[in-house]
């Protein structure tokens, strides 16, 4: 999964949020490290939207009151919870292993 | 805003259809935070919206020759089917063979020989200097109008008065070319180096490699006797070891001990080996001009401040020793002054080439654009069958890449194998520092250029077709046959175009091939044929004294005669067409007094044996020549001296002979109380052609032998069979008068000659060459489009034929038009050739702009050409079968 796929899941997965919101909120989670452009995150979406992992609100009962009708609101769905979660999973795991394999080792000299 | 939406379009469709007001928001949500933070900020929004769309490109592409067939909509709206249009390109380049290399070999020729001048300039012109921030690096000199001199030489007086008062330069620095005897094993090498000041290195910015710069002590009169080598013969010599450095090189004679290396870019300005401390002597007040400045400018600083500058220093000896003000130093860029000789070459090269480049673009235009109406009613069809308007665009333009790719590839081969032919002549004459490779950005100039004509050209008439609807396209293609007005209208203004600058071309070539031949036939002045010319190098401890250096060139003149084929034996201090110049000043007896701004000309000066002048053939206007008596009162009593007829119109106007008058050595009368030594002249040469073929003659004098032998360092053999082969023979018998001193700069005089003109030689070979390469593409566009137009009329030719037109009439019809346009082309172009041959007057030796035999040939090749491209499609038009031609539509 790509960076900034696995980012729109995490973003996701707090509140349903519209494009604009997405890439502010994928922003603040990479502290700064990725920042989305307008065909980046739509393509994105899309491809997302593709698979299965987000949807689309259509529904306009479960917009939050304040924001505009033309938004696009996108929730994450019920596989998409679980890509995440198989995924932190092994993010996890990939960073243990790391970790014990780039410990400082006894014996070699620095 | 707009523009982001305008470029929206780029990304991929659902996406725009689908989000695009919200991409547009977001974007303008970005722009807007970024705006806050400054300008800045906005800019690298715009850098990173516009990566961000440009990235999706591909995706984009990709992804829908993925899906393609996979959607219900009709396959040729979907998918980008490039395999197809590769196939359908390679089909159609390939079924009109002819034509495609022909578009091919056009582009190949325009892009190869544009590349390769253009690599000749940049090497020229453009590239920096091996040194660091060499655009402050200034050329020092001093300039004497009076005695017609644009250059004297840098006198090491007035350097001393510069260097320690200028307030412009970070360092000033004088070289000097010279060339010493390296003693080694097996005898004597000659090698070229340069005697400098301590501040040399410090001008040039360059530091040692190993060792250090010569010191100020080092640099005194009368220093320590110390070399620094560079890395050449460092690792020629030395193998490059580090040990070097305290080791000694024999050098005139001398011992010298190394104190560094330098690296290859200080041999400057090119083939210098070795560098020596220039010791000169800032106390002597002598008259002695011929080093050179160099120096850096403090930053910020120009080259009209270091004039003004170097001028305000020199105020000091304007009151002292040169009251007259005769001598200015000047400083002026680097660059252009080694440049200078070459700019008007460089200049009518680039413009031949930029014509040549022009020509070659619109020959493909013409080409293109014919292809491209030829297929109009292919286009028609396929449009009526369903196909996109974009489809066929993109097929024109995949078959137009083809082209054009491989033209640019044939460029590009042929432009690096020009590039090597013009080095290889271009021998001594180019400055050495330069160096002649592929220029990156002018390849992808050309290229861009070409390409872009060629799609462009071949896509208009597509674009032109394809804005109809479709049963407009069907209908033009299919039932006129003949190509829509404004099509033919511009393929004509085309073959005008082409024919008129193929003509200035021609003209221009022509005109300095007649110079070169004009240069060639110029008379030098002496007989070039079998005379082999050769320096010795005698250092001045081997002839300490006049006598000595009388004695020695004695018995190498004595032990040159007897080679086998030597049939005279000259020696001289300065041969012609050498590059070599000494010049004093002379007064005649009872000159009028001069003026304080009379001119005073400086006099060529050179030291001849009497054998010199029956050797190198030099003719006798009136007198006698040298014989061996004159002179041998030495170099304190009077002689006799020989001088050309340039001396004799300058000293004595309109005077009768010269024969019997007396100068004497120095500029305006002698001091009263001094002795004067008399110089009667005895012989008038005949002007001799002593700095080229063609530059001016300067008024001349020989002083006999024994005035200055030491001098006398140039052997002169008129041989009675192929000079080259007395070249080993005489390599051998010096050695054999003294295994320490080498023969060196051997060459007849033939090769002299060849090498003076050979700068000449190569522009204007290569000026005929483009003359040449203009006419064959002239040739090829306008049977191109000869061909297309006849190929279009096949139906009204049949129908002609049909109803009893006779073929001469068929052909005549064809050519009557094209040779029209062909005439208007060629009259344009010879007209513009007048005006420019008056740019070129320079280069011309004198041949007129209208040179009528030039003008002839050049009209009378390009109707030929114009006849030629189009007899043949009229032949094939007046073939034609009626029945065939009318089946066929």
């Amino acid at each position: 999964m790509k960076t900034r796929e696995y980012l729109i899941l995490l973003a996701l997965a707090e509140a349903d949020l519209h494009g604009l919101a997405i890439a502010r909120a994928v922003e603040e989670l990479s502290e700064g490290q990725t920042r989305l452009w307008p065909v980046s995150l739509y393509g994105t979406l899309e491809s997302l939207e593709g698979l299965g992992l987000i949807e689309e609100l259509d529904d306009p009962r479960h917009r939050p009151a304040d924001e505009s009708e033309k938004k696009r609101f996108y929730r994450l769905t019920r596989p998409g919870h679980r890509a995440l979660a198989v995924e932190t999973n092994r993010l996890g795991a990939l960073v243990k292993i790391a970790r014990s394999r780039l410990k400082p080792r006894p014996g070699r000299a620095a | 805003m707009n523009i982001y939406r305008l470029l929206l379009r780029l990304a991929p469709r659902h996406l725009r259809h689908k989000h695009g007001r919200e991409m547009e928001a977001m974007f303008r949500e970005q722009l807007a935070d970024a705006r806050r933070r400054g300008i800045g900020a906005a800019a690298a929004v715009w850098l990173h919206a516009l990566t961000d769309i440009a990235a999706a490109i591909p995706r984009n592409l990709l992804d829908r020759w993925r899906r393609r067939g996979r959607v219900g909509v009709p396959q040729e709206r979907q998918s980008l089917m490039i395999g197809s249009d590769f196939r359908y390109a390679w089909r159609s380049l390939n079924h009109q063979r002819f034509a495609s290399l022909l578009v091919i070999g056009m582009l190949a020729l325009g892009i190869g020989s544009t590349v390769a001048v253009f690599s000749l300039v940049n090497g020229l012109f453009l590239r920096p200097f091996p040194f660091p921030k060499p655009e402050r690096i200034v050329y020092v000199n001093e300039t004497a109008p009076k005695w017609n001199l644009d250059e004297t030489g840098v006198n090491y007086h007035d350097y001393a008065q510069w260097r320690r008062d200028q307030k412009v330069f970070e360092a000033i620095a004088l070289y000097d070319q010279r060339a010493f005897n390296l003693a080694t094993d097996g005898g004597a090498d000659r090698m070229q180096g340069a005697s400098v000041t301590t501040d040399f290195m410090k001008v040039v910015g360059l530091q040692p490699i190993i060792g250090r710069n010569f010191t100020q002590e080092e640099d005194a009169p009368k220093g320590p006797l110390v070399t620094l080598i560079g890395e050449a013969v460092w690792k020629e010599r030395f193998g490059g070891r580090s040990d070097v450095l305290g080791k000694e090189l024999k050098l005139n004679s001398r011992v010298y001990t190394i104190v560094g290396v330098l690296p290859k870019a200080a041999e400057f300005p090119g083939g210098v080996r070795l560098w020596v401390p220039m010791q000169g002597d800032p106390n002597t007040n002598a008259q002695s001009y011929g080093a050179t400045g160099l120096a850096r400018l403090k930053p910020g600083v120009t080259i009209e401040q270091a004039n003004a500058d170097l001028v305000r220093t020199q105020q000091v000896i304007f009151d002292t020793r040169d009251k007259e003000k005769v001598v200015t130093p000047f400083a002026r860029d680097l660059r252009e002054q080694f440049t200078r000789d070459f700019g008007t070459v460089a200049s009518t090269l680039g413009a031949a080439v930029s014509l040549l480049l022009i020509v070659a673009c619109a020959n493909v235009a013409a080409l293109m654009l014919a292809r491209a109406l030829a297929r109009r009613r292919e286009m028609g069809i396929r449009l009526a069958v369903g196909a996109s308007r974009a489809r066929g665009l993109r097929q024109l333009l995949v078959e137009n890449v083809m082209l054009s790719i491989a033209g640019a590839a044939a460029g590009l081969a042929i432009g690096q194998w020009a590039i090597q032919l013009l080095i290889t002549s271009l021998p001594d004459q180019a400055p050495s520092w330069t160096t002649f490779t592929l220029d990156g950005r002018m390849v992808v100039f050309t290229i861009a250029t070409s390409v872009a004509t060629a799609i462009l050209f071949g896509w208009a008439p597509a674009l032109h077709a394809m804005n109809k609807d479709v049963r407009g396209a069907i209908a033009t293609a299919t039932a006129s046959s003949t190509a829509p007005i404004r099509g033919r209208r511009t393929l004509w203004a085309l073959v005008v175009a082409e024919f008129a600058l193929a003509s200035l071309m021609f003209v221009c070539g022509g005109l300095l091939v007649r110079a070169y031949d004009r240069v060639r036939n110029t008379d030098p002045g002496f007989d070039p044929s079998n005379v082999l010319t050769f320096t010795v190098a005698v250092p001045g401890v081997k002839t300490p004294d006049d006598a000595s250096g009388l004695a020695f060139r004695k018995r190498l003149v004595d032990r040159m005669r007897e080679l086998a084929g030597v049939t005279e034996v000259g020696l001289i201090s300065c041969a012609p067409v050498s590059n070599c110049h000494w010049g004093t000043f002379y007064t005649q007896e009872n000159a009028p007094p001069r003026g304080p701004n009379d001119a005073s000309p400086v006099i060529l000066n050179r030291i001849a044996s009497p054998e010199y002048f029956t050797a190198m053939g030099i003719r006798l206007k009136e007198g006698r020549f040298f014989n061996s008596s004159d002179g041998s009162g030495g170099p304190d009593n009077d002689s006799s001296i020989i001088v050309n007829e340039s001396f004799a119109k300058l000293m004595w106007p309109g005077d009768g002979s010269a024969v019997g008058k007396r100068v004497h050595a120095g500029s305006g009368p002698p001091a009263p109380n001094r002795r004067i030594r008399w110089l009667t002249v005895v012989g008038v040469t005949r002007d001799l052609k002593h700095y080229g073929l063609e530059r001016p003659v300067r008024p001349g004098v020989y002083l006999p032998l024994p005035l200055g032998p030491r001098s006398a360092n140039t052997v002169v053999l008129k041989t009675a069979g192929d000079p080259a082969l007395v070249a080993a023979a005489a390599h051998a018998a010096v050695r054999e008068v003294d295994p320490e001193i080498p023969a060196y700069d051997m060459k007849t005089m033939d090769e002299r000659l060849t090498l003076s003109r050979s700068l000449r030689a190569a522009y204007s070979w290569m000026l005929g060459v483009f003359a040449v390469m203009a006419l064959v593409l002239a040739l090829g566009g306008s049977y191109g489009v000869t061909s297309y137009l006849v190929s279009q009329r096949t139906r009204e030719l049949g129908i002609r034929v049909a109803l009893g037109a006779k073929r001469s009439d068929i052909s005549r019809t064809v050519l009557k038009g094209s040779l029209a346009v062909v005439s208007i082309g060629v009259v344009l172009g010879i007209a513009g050739a007048i005006g420019a041959g008056r740019l070129l007057a320079s280069l011309l030796f004198g041949v007129p702009p209208y040179d009528a035999p030039i003008l002839t040939i050049a009209a009378a090749s390009l109707a030929a050409t114009g006849f030629l491209a189009n007899w043949l499609p009229a032949r094939r038009a007046a073939r034609v079968d009626p029945m065939v031609s009318l089946r066929s539509e």
